[in-house]
């Protein structure tokens, strides 16, 4: 899965980077996604709502992504109970979620490349929307960013297959289910 | 330090050499004096590597990867058959060297051991090797360059060495931007410019070059060296989101990419609506045992389940079909869903503490005598540390009922 990465000047990097596109498009990564959230939302069948189906599914892409990304470290460790300790052994990157809103500098120095208001207003929000990466910089933020659009992606291609198959199974449950109890 | 005429940089270019590095003498000289205040500038014995360094780049970049032929100088010549042999012994004798020289850029194999352990621009301090705290700001043009440096093998020989005393002549170029630009490629103006991009294309690593115009001072190094890697995963980026290939502009593109998110972030959230009111629906309608049923049919056959969406259907019918083959069902599903467990991989160890879980609840599925609960409970559980008791009583018993 290793493809050359973009151009970086830091050849070190270069081994370290993988293309986020190639790491989630794989057949295999969407084969063990599925899985997973089959896993879950039998979890779920239990406690009703659109809401834990979503936090399952979500869940279950963060643990496909084996903690190696910010995000799915934040989804997994939000869903987990102490949230702190376990956020400090999980990962060196993750830090207390400090909450507090930091308006002033919510993206540190590192954007200081692209300045403009409107560069680091948007990095703003796209840190509000990837999960756990609010106070990142900029490469991480966008590292992350990455990496979560090409994992909604594929977990967006999956549910859909997901809840089109489930669907039409439990049509068919539903109507051979009433014909068996009537019989019985 | 005895003279050696005739080994060259692999080979004998005597010749070759000595013009630039007796011109560069001067500027190793100077350079030295900056660094080291105590550097004793009659002791040319430390020179010759640095001479090269205030080489135009062109003219070191030909010297060095071609040591065979001698390639004629660029610039003027003043012959110094000391600087030449200093040369030499630098290329030919750097341990033994570098004691007497006191160099910040020591020997190469110093240089190797500081440019392995530069992994970030700017962002290294300078090495544990010889080179002062006054060096540093000098360095920090350095790791640019030598940040290709853990790229280069251990110096297997001379042409080795060479192409990395270039490096440090460019990264020493760029320290002493000032200096050695404007008094070095006077001579040759727009040509080393212009050389100076096309030779680092020819290099086997990448590195940074200061352009000609733009400050090369080690901040707007570091600067463009974030830049860079910011434009890097943008560009990343902008090739995951569709359509934002066309759109220039980093706010923009931005735009683009938080839409696209916003988009699929609501399409995950949509994406379950029907099917679990769906879900619902038949467990209303219908009895909750059949949907819970249900449930693990579609996964067992959800190992085909990827290839054809009539598994689920099929699975259904034959999951309906009875009581009585539950048991054996359940039995081959088992062995499947210990595959399905083993496939898990090693997670974490934070996710060790859901699986506590099962350990509990184990028990009370053994009473039962059935596996299965095993699979669910485990995979829930280890799967999402949400409330995991909870769901797990609820599915005992509902699988309960089944049995």
């Amino acid at each position: 899965m290793i493809s050359p990465s973009s151009s970086s000047a830091s050849s070190s990097r270069k081994k370290k980077m993988k293309r986020a596109e190639t790491k989630w498009r794989t057949a295999a990564q969407e084969r063990i996604y599925r899985r997973r959230l089959l896993e879950a939302l039998r979890a779920t069948a239990s406690r009703a709502g659109p809401r834990a189906v979503k936090e399952a599914a979500d869940s279950a892409l963060a643990l496909t992504a084996r903690g190696q990304s910010q995000w799915s470290r934040a989804i997994l460790l939000g869903r987990c109970r102490p949230r702190r300790k376990l956020l400090l052994k999980a990962g060196g990157k993750v830090r207390r979620g400090r909450r507090r809103p930091r308006p002033a500098a919510p993206v540190p120095v590192a954007a200081a490349a692209p300045a403009g208001k409107k560069v680091r207003d948007r990095l703003r929000v796209l840190g509000r929307l990837v999960p756990g990466c609010r106070q990142l910089s900029a490469p991480s933020l966008l590292e992350e960013a990455a990496d979560y659009v090409a994992a909604l992606e594929m977990q967006v291609k999956a549910m859909r297959a997901l809840a089109d198959a489930l669907s039409a199974a439990s049509l068919n449950a539903a109507a051979a289910g009433e014909a068996e109890s009537r019989v019985v | 330090m005895e003279p050696r005429g005739s080994s060259g940089v692999g080979s004998g270019n005597s010749g070759t050499y000595t013009p630039e590095i007796a011109k560069s003498l001067r500027f190793e000289e100077e350079i030295q004096s900056l660094i080291d205040p105590s550097f004793d500038a009659s002791s040319a014995a430390g020179g010759s590597f640095t001479a090269l360094l205030g080489l135009p780049a062109n003219q070191a970049v030909e010297l060095l990867h071609h040591p065979g032929p001698g390639e004629p100088p660029a610039s003027a010549a003043s012959s110094s058959p000391t600087a030449g042999d200093l040369w030499r012994l630098r290329l030919g004798e750097h341990h033994a060297a570098t004691d007497t020289l006191r160099l910040p850029f020591g020997c190469s194999s110093t240089f190797e051991e500081r440019a392995a352990r530069f992994s970030v621009f700017a962002t290294d301090d300078s090495p544990a090797s010889s080179s002062g705290g006054g060096l540093s700001p000098g360095l920090k043009a350095e790791p640019p360059d030598s940040d290709s440096q853990p790229t280069l093998p251990a110096p297997v020989g001379k042409p080795r060495r060479p192409s990395k005393r270039k490096e440090c002549e460019k990264s020493k170029a760029k320290a002493v931007a000032k200096k050695s630009k404007s008094a070095e490629e006077n001579t040759s103006a727009a040509k080393p410019a212009a050389e100076e991009n096309t030779s680092g294309d020819k290099l086997p690593y990448v590195h940074v070059r200061a352009r000609r115009g733009q400050a090369t001072d080690s901040h707007s190094l570091a600067e463009r060296a974030r830049r860079e890697k910011i434009n890097a995963r943008m560009k990343l980026l902008q090739e995951l989101v569709p359509g934002c290939s066309k759109i220039t502009g980093t706010a923009l593109v931005l735009d683009e990419i938080i839409n696209h998110v916003q988009s699929l972030q609501r399409q995950v959230e949509v994406r379950h609506l029907p099917h679990h009111y769906h879900h619902s629906l038949s467990l209303n309608n219908f009895l909750s045992m059949k949907l819970a049923a249900v449930n693990p049919r579609i996964d067992f056959s959800g190992l085909d389940h990827i290839l054809s969406a009539e598994c689920g259907p099929l699975a259904v019918d034959s999951g309906c079909g009875g009581g009585a083959s539950d048991p054996t069902m359940w039995a081959s599903d088992t062995a499947a869903s210990t595959g399905g467990i083993r496939r898990m991989p090693a997670p974490p160890q934070i996710w060790h503490l859901d699986l506590v879980h099962p350990q509990q609840s184990s028990t009370v599925w053994e009473n039962n005598g059935a596996a299965h609960p095993h699979f669910l409970l485990s995979t829930a559980t280890s799967l999402v540390g949400y409330d995991p008791a909870s769901s797990v009583i609820l599915n005992s018993n509902q699988l309960k009922t089944e049995l």
